[in-house]
């Protein structure tokens, strides 16, 4: 299942032409439909035959291309070899296990143990160039009914990602939802060898570091842990960030002891830290019910440990709330 | 007595199905034990007035006590208009009949109003509910959701004060307590929006003020100063808008222009090597709670910055140069901007010798370039903003 999907990312990227800005990837497993930002709202469903697979590959691509930009025209149409495409996800997933295995004796994450002792800083996420914005998935309400667009693109000189959109507040007359008006940006949650996923260990640092430029409305940072245990899926650890707007770059930093826990979109009573050790993904969410365009530059994403920050978790536990962790 | 009340409402419900009047809290109500008396919907439904057929508005039902809310002659609906419509009902029937749907309604007319932020108005509001009837007495009740339908109503109102960000206050926890009692779900609800409110009023290190001023001037001088870390900034009016005395159709040919510029930027275009144009770019976006302003912004390009110093996060060369000023203008043409210009060369007198070159996205995405006609004509700058054009809908706020 896992090479099936990749086979149809192989066979994507051995497209041209295509615009990367439409920064969804339609054969995304089960959750397809929360992470496509383009205009199919329906939830693709992984083909399950191989035979049937290249063509239905290819009719729902073209579907894609069709929707997303005109008809192209014949001698455009990629080679889309089975066999070659199969061939390259085998060999590439053999080089990811000889590297991890490799990577293994140098070190954890394949650097030296000095390094990663000693280290103090870590740019996480770059942004310089278009393979950088592929670690990441744009959303917007669009899923769910809505009105609001959002893209991701690179910025001036390649220097910087921008992403910029229209927020609107519509709800859809779906009869179940009564609010709306998101857009979000998440990152892919890093895979190892054969799509097995991996997560970030961030143990040693205390404070998120983001350099942004924003237009004034404010962000909000959400941090999700390995979800590998079904129940944590909908569970994820959140701040905000508020951008000064201007031509300013800002620097932003969030430590790790602010982040609230939330449950299902809601602050649940019991809190608390978050835990640095299997972090999978981070993502930026703009839902601040106010309608019209917005535009967030971002530079990098990095960690750092700050020796000035002692605090180990904001939040108290109120025994109103939850009485049962006094007990 | 309690079986008269019973069978009062039965026949009541047979009386409304007959005549056809809305009762759509009867389903309900009707299941309830001993506090029917409150619920019946009796023969006294005849007494509330019918909303009128909906002739003028095909699609949409209107819903029961709509006319309440039906806009006065004189057609001002503001605060007091909202108040004394919900202070009629209270006197159409005394047991308060159909509250719940009331309340709904006039949460969904609180924005009409302008009135979607005002506490005492929310108190208001929850004072619509009977007091001391859907608190639980006994065991069993406390067990169950004691009344559901009027536990979820106070929740919609406590969670529209927390869309709006109104903080509740005493007077509201009084009520709730009156109400539903203490260990209700509303209850609950106001305990975790005192504690979450508090903790998250004043986390915004730029704290935008709540009343944002209307002249269009002081909201500019109130963005710039918002943009601009220096301090010792000076903000400088050169224009302002022209009184309101012209017609609709005449073009309105002041518009304010209201610019900034820091001491030290003062002295980097001092010094600023006269051979190399400088850009006016824009107009980005800035966005103040829920008012968005426009400006444009004046910087060199081609500037490389060096490494980070602490914390070794390396910047590589950074291909954006210093900013000079800034400025927020009612319109982005270049009429108005060269007269920010001009006004610039009052302060700055090296400007005459630079040439200025117009980078701007208009609204429909295209780019307009030229350069000041102080100068000899300057080299047309590269044309970088193709890719933008495709999105014609709206104004393309990011640098290409």
């Amino acid at each position: 299942m896992a090479l099936v999907h990749k086979l149809l990312n192989g066979s994507y990227i051995l497209r041209k032409g295509l615009k990367p800005s439409v920064a969804a990837c339609p054969f995304l497993s089960t959750r397809s439909a929360d992470y496509c930002s383009s205009s199919l709202q329906k939830p693709v469903a992984t083909p399950g035959k191989a035979s049937t697979q290249r063509t239905a590959a290819g009719g729902l691509q073209e579907d894609q291309r069709e929707v997303a930009l005109d008809i192209p025209s014949p001698e455009e149409k990629p080679e889309v070899s089975f066999d070659k495409a199969i061939k390259d996800e085998i060999k590439e997933h053999f080089r990811r296990l000889k590297d991890e295995i490799v990577n293994h004796w140098i070190g954890p994450e394949g650097r030296p143990l000095q390094e990663i002792i000693l280290e103090q800083a870590r740019v996480v996420w770059q942004f310089r160039g278009k393979e950088d914005l592929d670690k990441w998935i744009v959303t917007s309400d669009k899923t769910i009914g809505g009105k609001s667009e959002v893209f991701l693109k690179m910025g001036k000189n390649n220097q910087s990602a921008l992403l910029y959109g229209t927020l609107s507040s519509a709800a859809p007359q779906d009869g179940e939802n009564s609010q709306s008006g998101y857009c979000a940006m998440i990152s892919r949650i890093p895979r190892g060898a054969f799509e097995r996923k991996k997560s970030y260990d961030w143990s040693q640092f205390n404070t998120l570091y983001l350099r942004v430029r924003g237009d004034g409305r404010p962000w909000m940072v959400n941090i999700r842990e390995d979800t590998d245990i079904i129940q944590k899926t909908n569970q994820m650890y959140s701040y905000f960030m508020f951008t000064r707007g201007g031509p300013y770059w800002q620097e932003v930093k969030i430590p790790f002891s602010k982040f609230f826990f939330s449950n299902q979109g809601r602050i649940r009573d019991a809190q608390f830290q978050l835990l640095l050790d299997k972090i999978s993904s981070i993502g930026f969410t703009l839902a601040d019910k106010v309608d019209g365009p917005f535009f967030l530059e971002i530079d990098f994403i990095g960690v750092f440990a700050d020796p000035a920050h002692t605090e180990e978790f904001a939040y108290e536990n109120s025994p109103v709330l939850n009485p049962r962790l006094f007990k | 007595m309690l079986a008269r009340g019973l069978s009062r409402g039965w026949r009541g419900i047979c009386g409304a199905a007959l005549t056809g009047a809305p009762f759509s809290q009867v389903p309900s109500q009707v299941p309830r034990g001993l506090h029917c008396s409150v619920a019946t919907h009796s023969s006294d439904s005849s007494l509330v007035p019918r909303p009128p057929e909906p002739l003028r508005q095909p699609a949409k039902p209107l819903s029961p006590h709509e006319e309440l809310f039906r806009p006065a002659p004189d057609g001002a609906r503001d605060k007091a208009s909202f108040v004394r419509a919900v202070q009629n009902f209270g006197q159409h029937n005394v047991h308060k009949r159909g509250h719940v749907d009331f309340i709904y309604l006039a949460l969904r007319k609180m924005r009409d109003y302008g009135v979607e932020k005002d506490l005492a108005v929310y108190n208001l509001l929850l004072d619509v509910f009977p007091k001391e009837v859907f608190r639980p007495r006994n065991v069993f009740q406390k067990i169950f959701v004691h009344y559901p339908r009027q536990q979820e109503c106070g929740l919609a109102v406590l969670e529209q004060m927390e869309n709006h960000g109104v903080m509740p206050n005493k007077e509201t926890e009084f009520l709730l307590v009156q109400i539903f009692g203490r260990k209700s779900y509303p209850m609950l609800k106001f305990v975790r929006m005192k504690l979450w409110f508090s903790r998250f009023k004043n986390i915004n290190p730029f704290p935008v003020p709540r009343d944002l001023p209307k002249d269009p001037v002081d909201l500019a001088v109130l963005g710039l100063r918002h943009i601009e870390p220096d301090l010792s900034a000076r903000v400088t009016v050169y224009q302002t808008a022209s009184s309101k005395d012209s017609t609709g159709t005449a073009d309105p040919t002041q518009q304010h222009i209201v610019g900034i510029q820091s001491p030290d930027q003062q002295a980097a275009l001092a010094r600023h090597n006269p051979a190399r144009p400088i850009f006016v770019e824009g107009p980005f976006s800035l966005w103040l709670r829920d008012r968005c302003v426009y400006y444009p912004i004046q910087l060199d390009l081609k500037y490389g910055r060096g490494g980070w110093d602490d914390y070794e996060f390396d910047i590589d060369e950074v291909e954006e140069g210093p900013v000079f000023a800034m400025c927020m203008a009612g319109a982005h043409d270049q009429a108005t901007l060269a007269k920010w210009i001009q006004g610039l060369q009052e302060t700055n007198p090296a400007l005459a010798q630079i040439p200025v070159i117009f980078r701007l996205t208009g609204s429909s995405g295209e780019l307009l370039a030229s350069s000041s006609g102080l100068e000899e004509p300057s080299p047309p700058p590269p044309q970088e903003q193709e890719e933008e054009e495709d999105h014609t809908q709206r104004q393309q706020q990011g640098q290409s």
